[in-house]
């Protein structure tokens, strides 16, 4: 499992955590499968985080709308979405009990850490088949063409 | 026949199908026919009664069915029936409610102690001192916490609950007694001075604490989870450096 993102959408998403520290940023992943279970993102949606704005540091959600639409769009440019990124402000980029228990098979989780508004280490995870854990996807981080 | 329309994540267990027809003339008999059909499907849509999953939405036509007729929203041919995952998560290191002003009386009372025993020279005092915090430490509240009820009752002191992680205060009064308890060892040895070194020590980092809202064992807490040592595993709340004192 490997999840391919250029830098210059990596910087996208580093940026979008940045400006909602201290409180959790995400959006969406998109782009193709690729052969041997290899992800190639091309396009990133920063959304807006909808949970209760009393737990936004600690917690997100994205607008079930914004997913209907994101998912139709993808359909008509060829692409499918794979994923989905968010930050946890202040602690590590593994996933939460909370994030095992929302989460989706398939989708690529990607985790960004931010420590004191500065965006840190990202890190990708899937969910495994029978719910129990995250697995860790290796991230490549190739330079854009 | 309606059309129920699949998100990616739940196609694979549908043999891989974007869109599945559906006659039924409800929701939910839509997605319990659904679930028949395809049952490695159910977990993702259907509690065990039966009923839709909380983080499952369901839209027909683009209206959200919880301002239709909820799962009991009757479906024409014609309806495309739309399955939208909730997305949500989050870090989730939930802080707990702190209170503060318990902190401070406890800093308070062991400043006022050990300068009290250092005037009437009496060391014992630091061991009681130590005493009251490691047990306080024992239990997870403050040492002199039952100081701040009686101050409480006698609505001398209010609260002053901020949300904020227990465990690194915790732990700083456990090395402050740790530290009192070398000091009562040095006594006993007839180290004075440096029994009152480690003393002054502590009523040092209870001033600083109590005076500038730094508490410095809560800081060595967080950097030693930085450095992921079992036993250590909370981060500052965030937006916090490590020993700061959370804003209300």
């Amino acid at each position: 499992m490997t999840l391919i993102l250029s830098r210059s959408l990596s910087e996208t998403i580093r940026r979008h955590a940045e400006a909602a520290y201290p409180e959790e940023a995400a959006g969406l992943l998109l782009g193709t499968v690729e052969g041997q279970d290899r992800r190639r993102i091309d396009q990133v949606i920063p959304l807006s985080n909808t949970w209760e704005s009393d737990g936004r540091r600690r917690r997100y959600r994205l607008e079930p709308r914004d997913l209907m639409a994101a998912e139709d769009r993808a359909e008509e440019d060829g692409r499918m979405i794979l994923g989905v990124f968010h930050s946890h402000p202040d602690h590590p980029a593994q996933p939460s009990a909370f994030d095992l228990e929302q989460a989706l098979p398939f989708y690529t989780y990607l985790i960004t850490r931010v420590v004191a508004g500065a965006a840190g280490e990202s890190r990708a995870w899937r969910l495994a088949d029978d719910r129990s854990r995250f697995d860790e996807e290796a991230l490549d981080l190739p330079a854009d063409r | 026949m309606a059309t129920i329309r699949l998100p990616t994540p739940l196609r694979p267990y549908a043999d891989g199908l974007k869109e599945v027809d559906s006659g039924a003339d409800s929701v939910l008999e839509a997605l319990r026919e659904l679930t028949q059909r395809y049952p490695a499907l159910a977990p993702h849509l259907l509690k065990s009664d039966g009923r839709l999953r909380p983080y499952v939405n369901v839209f027909v036509n683009d209206q959200d069915i919880r301002g239709l007729n909820g799962e009991a929203t009757e479906l024409q041919p014609q309806d495309r029936v739309m399955i939208v995952p909730s997305i949500a998560g989050g870090s989730g290191a939930a802080l707990r409610p702190v209170d503060h002003a318990a902190l401070r009386a406890n800093q308070a009372a062991i400043i006022g102690s050990l300068a009290g025993s250092y005037i009437a020279g009496a060391p014992w005092v630091v061991t009681l001192v130590a005493l009251l915090m490691l047990l306080g430490a024992a239990r997870a509240r403050p040492g002199f916490g039952w100081l701040y009820l009686a101050l409480r009752r006698g609505n001398l002191l209010r609260p002053d609950v901020v949300l904020d992680n227990p465990e690194p205060h915790r732990f700083a009064q456990l090395l402050g007694g740790f530290f009192l308890g070398m000091a009562s060892v040095a006594f006993l040895l007839g180290l004075t001075a440096i029994g009152w070194g480690l003393a002054g020590l502590v009523a040092l980092l209870a001033g600083i604490n109590l005076f500038a809202g730094i508490c410095l064992g809560c800081a060595i807490y967080y950097w030693l989870a930085r450095l992921h040592l079992p036993g250590f595993s909370k981060s500052p709340p965030p937006g916090v450096l490590p020993g700061r004192r959370p804003a209300a």
